[in-house]
């Protein structure tokens, strides 16, 4: 959530109107999508209950949760269009995408 | 020079304080995205502490505890950061240049949400996290 959070204090209103953020993860979200509402953070979460779409993608931590499988965390700015301008997945569970970084790639669509 | 007792505080000092302040600025994603830096703390922690357990004389109590506490930490902290926070590599679908595999997934509400909802629309930024932890 942290980085999430530091993501969208840093667009302004403009920009959160003019993007989509859209949060997937195996939650069911609600308490998610509260806290996103309680921050103004325009911010969809979409539940991704068995992995299937995370799967898809590639981002599988195979046994990295306590209860199996969990997603590896990643971050993907998409254009207009649809087409993926930059990303960044983790290789330490610690470590996330610095916000600037993916302002900057929001920034320079 | 400074003596075995003051160069055991500082060890547990330094050992602490690496702890503290890594906890304390978990948001700032510099600290964040550099945990080998608690690593660090904790080897110089380790290595006071046994600079202590040379100078020590009478009383070497508080140089073993230094030692005990940062080479803990050191071994603790390092196997996390080296190993056990590590994310195996795995060949991904994401390519620059392409479009990434559609998906429909529900929303909070239970509304479904497509990828392709916001083609021509708008940028999007994808997130994949772990889930409220």
């Amino acid at each position: 959530m942290a980085e999430l959070r530091g993501l969208g204090a840093r667009l302004s209103e403009a920009e959160q109107a003019g993007i989509a953020i859209i949060a997937v993860s195996p939650d069911p979200n609600e308490r998610s999508q509260k806290l996103a509402d309680g921050f103004r953070l325009g911010y969809r979460f979409l539940a991704d209950r068995d992995l299937a779409v995370t799967r898809r993608y590639g981002l599988v931590h195979a046994g990295g949760g306590p209860d199996g499988d969990v997603p590896r965390p990643a971050t993907v700015v998409l254009d207009r269009d649809g087409v993926v301008r930059w990303f960044s997945v983790s290789r330490n569970v610690q470590v996330r995408p610095d916000p600037d970084d993916v302002l900057r790639a929001v920034r320079a669509l | 020079m400074a003596s075995s007792g003051r160069l055991a505080a500082l060890s547990v000092g330094v050992a602490i304080g690496a702890v503290a302040a890594y906890a304390l600025l978990l948001r700032v994603p510099v600290v964040r995205n550099h945990p080998e830096a608690y690593v660090v703390a904790f080897a110089l922690a380790a290595a006071l502490a046994v600079l202590a357990m040379v100078r020590a004389r009478a009383r070497r109590w508080p140089a073993w505890l230094a030692l005990f506490l940062s080479s803990l930490l050191l071994v603790a902290g390092g196997w996390y950061n080296f190993v056990g926070a590590r994310v195996p590599e795995t060949p991904t679908a994401l390519r620059v240049g392409e479009r990434p595999p559609d998906f429909t997934l529900p929303d909070a509400a239970g509304r479904p949400v497509s990828l392709a909802d916001y083609q021509g629309k708008k940028p999007v930024v994808l997130v994949f996290y772990r889930g409220y932890w």
